[in-house]
């Protein structure tokens, strides 16, 4: 694992990462560095390119330039299944659970590289997540839209993943779900996850993360601690309403 | 009474056989993302290399069998690099470039059969296969089946079972089952998308060719034509089950078998066509969508 000055060891870095589709520029450019154990949030309005960020880490768009590198090992031009087997999930925007099946197959779609501890894992996320085993035998088609972000996040752990990137998990939920879900995935940062957000709640990401970065048309324009970028009067002007 | 069951036993077998052709067809359309309408075409043609081989071989059936159902895999993964290159270039389904290849190999396949093989005429499975010969081997009443009959259909529903169990409580079922409902989201919870096609080539190839045998028992006997009227039957018992439903071909699948062979047992056989067929336009009129949803 790379090492900085500090000695800190960064479990995610993106460098110079430029994504296009056909003519439009997605990403220009895009560094970012998440280090091992930390809630990174991206934040910035629709297009800024979060979504295409994310995706491009989980391998399902073609980089045109720059790296991306995970545990210290280079995975630009890896597939999707490939940087999922090495420990990367996403949590889609949308939650993207299959509605025609069932919760218990949803989570071991999760599970699909590695169904030797499945019932293991299940277990755990049951016991994370109750009212998911009240419902495994429904289709996932039945659940409320809170229900169906934890299933997405459960899923997610049933891959025993060593990092998390979740795409807009508060979108279309009620405020009180809001806090559960952020709460969720505070918890599961201090088990271990390292997590990367997108988000456009941009007071509540902040607070639940230990570092931003601002998106604006493919750019990262600004990336501080959270606590900094709350303070920050251009961001407060912009994204809060301050 | 007896005819009542006698018939619908045979049309349980019939019906089989069309609940394998028309799932195979689903599942190349639900995960392989191709309408291969020429799927029973493909079928046809291994009930041919079957045949073929049992008369070089003095009606080995180990060997006849194996071929039939090795062809038949053979063919389905020869092709699919073909297919597969359409969706890979396009990331998604299109439909209608999958049609017109399938709509070609159908074509090459039945020139093929009526100019090179047997002079174009129908060809006769042997009596080792079929075992019309010996007579009956099961008899209650009037019901009487040859051992042929009865081996189909304890294998028909044996495969159906067998199928739907892999769709349903396997890994790769699961995953099938993911990619037919939402391909993007199956790619983005790391699911193989291009292997996993690849396995429903596989997996449709081994129902085809055991679709051959089955069909070489049962009727004794194939034609060129017999691949297009069959296509003809699992295009309509899809579209009135629902396209990609799953469930609903294996239901239509067995009601058209048995209602055929109803037709057959209580008026006329040459009928039986024309009957199922008007049957399947009052419902597709009925419900335009199939009686138990599209699926795709």
């Amino acid at each position: 694992m790379e090492q900085n000055k500090s000695g800190e060891s960064y479990i995610l870095e993106v460098k110079n990462l430029s994504v296009s589709y056909g003519h439009v520029n997605a990403l220009k450019g895009v560094d970012i560095k998440v280090k091992a154990g930390e809630i990174v949030v991206l934040i910035g309005a629709n297009g800024a390119g979060k979504t295409s960020l994310l995706e491009t880490i989980l391998g399902v768009n073609e980089i045109k330039n720059g790296s991306i590198h995970f545990q210290g090992r280079e995975i630009s031009g890896d597939s999707a299944d490939k940087i999922v087997r090495s420990g990367i999930f996403l949590v889609p925007e949308g939650r993207g659970v299959f509605s025609s099946m069932t919760v218990t197959d949803n989570l071991l779609l999760g599970a699909h590289h590695n169904l030797k501890g499945a019932k293991s894992k299940m277990d755990y996320v049951f016991s994370s997540f109750p009212i998911l085993k009240d419902r495994k035998n429904q289709v996932a088609g039945t659940l409320s839209g809170g229900e169906r972000q934890m299933l997405a996040i459960a899923r997610a752990l049933m891959s025993s993943p060593k990092m998390i990137l979740v795409d807009e998990p508060s979108i279309g939920l009620a405020p009180k779900i809001v806090n559960d879900i952020f709460d969720i995935l505070k918890n599961l940062n201090s088990e271990g996850y390292s997590i990367l957000l997108s988000e456009q709640n941009v007071y509540k990401a902040l607070k639940c993360a230990h570092r931003g970065y601002v998106m604006e048309t493919g750019n990262i324009v600004l990336g501080a601690a959270s606590e900094d970028l709350l303070n920050n009067p251009e961001i407060r002007k912009a994204y809060l309403g301050a | 009474m007896e005819v009542f069951i006698a018939q619908v036993i045979n049309g349980l077998s019939l019906g089989s056989i069309y609940v394998l052709l028309v799932t195979g067809f689903n599942l190349l359309l639900l995960v392989a993302m191709i309408i291969h309408f020429s799927f029973p075409i493909v079928v046809v043609f291994s009930m041919y290399i079957a045949w073929i081989v049992l008369g070089l071989t003095g009606n080995n059936l180990f060997l006849g069998i194996s071929a039939g159902i090795v062809s038949a895999i053979l063919l389905n993964i020869i092709t699919a690099p073909m297919f597969q290159h359409i969706m890979k270039k396009r990331g998604e389904v299109d439909i209608n470039s999958t049609m017109v290849l399938s709509m070609g190999l159908g074509m090459i396949i039945t020139d093929f059969l009526s100019h090179s093989i047997n002079k174009g005429f129908p060809i006769a499975f042997p009596d080792a296969l079929t075992g019309r010969a010996e007579g009956a081997f099961l008899k209650i009443g009037i019901i009487s089946m040859s051992r042929g009959a009865f081996l189909a259909l304890i294998v028909g529903i044996i495969f159906v079972l067998g199928l739907f169990w892999i769709l349903y409580k396997t890994k790769q079922g699961r995953a099938f089952r993911a990619i037919a409902e939402d391909p993007n989201g199956a790619k983005l919870v790391g699911l193989p998308i291009l292997k996993t096609g690849f396995q429903s080539y596989a997996l449709t190839g081994f129902l085809g060719g055991s679709t051959a045998i089955l069909m070489a028992i049962l009727l004794g006997s194939a034609s060129p034509g017999l691949g297009d009227q069959l296509g003809h039957k699992v295009l309509a018992v899809s579209i009135i089950a629902g396209l990609g439903n799953l469930k609903g071909g294996l239901i239509v699948g067995l009601s058209l078998g048995i209602l055929e062979a109803l037709v057959q047992g209580y008026w006329t056989g040459t009928w039986s066509n024309a009957v199922a067929f008007v049957i399947m336009l009052i419902a597709i009129l009925v419900k335009p969508k199939g009686l138990f949803g599209m699926k795709l």
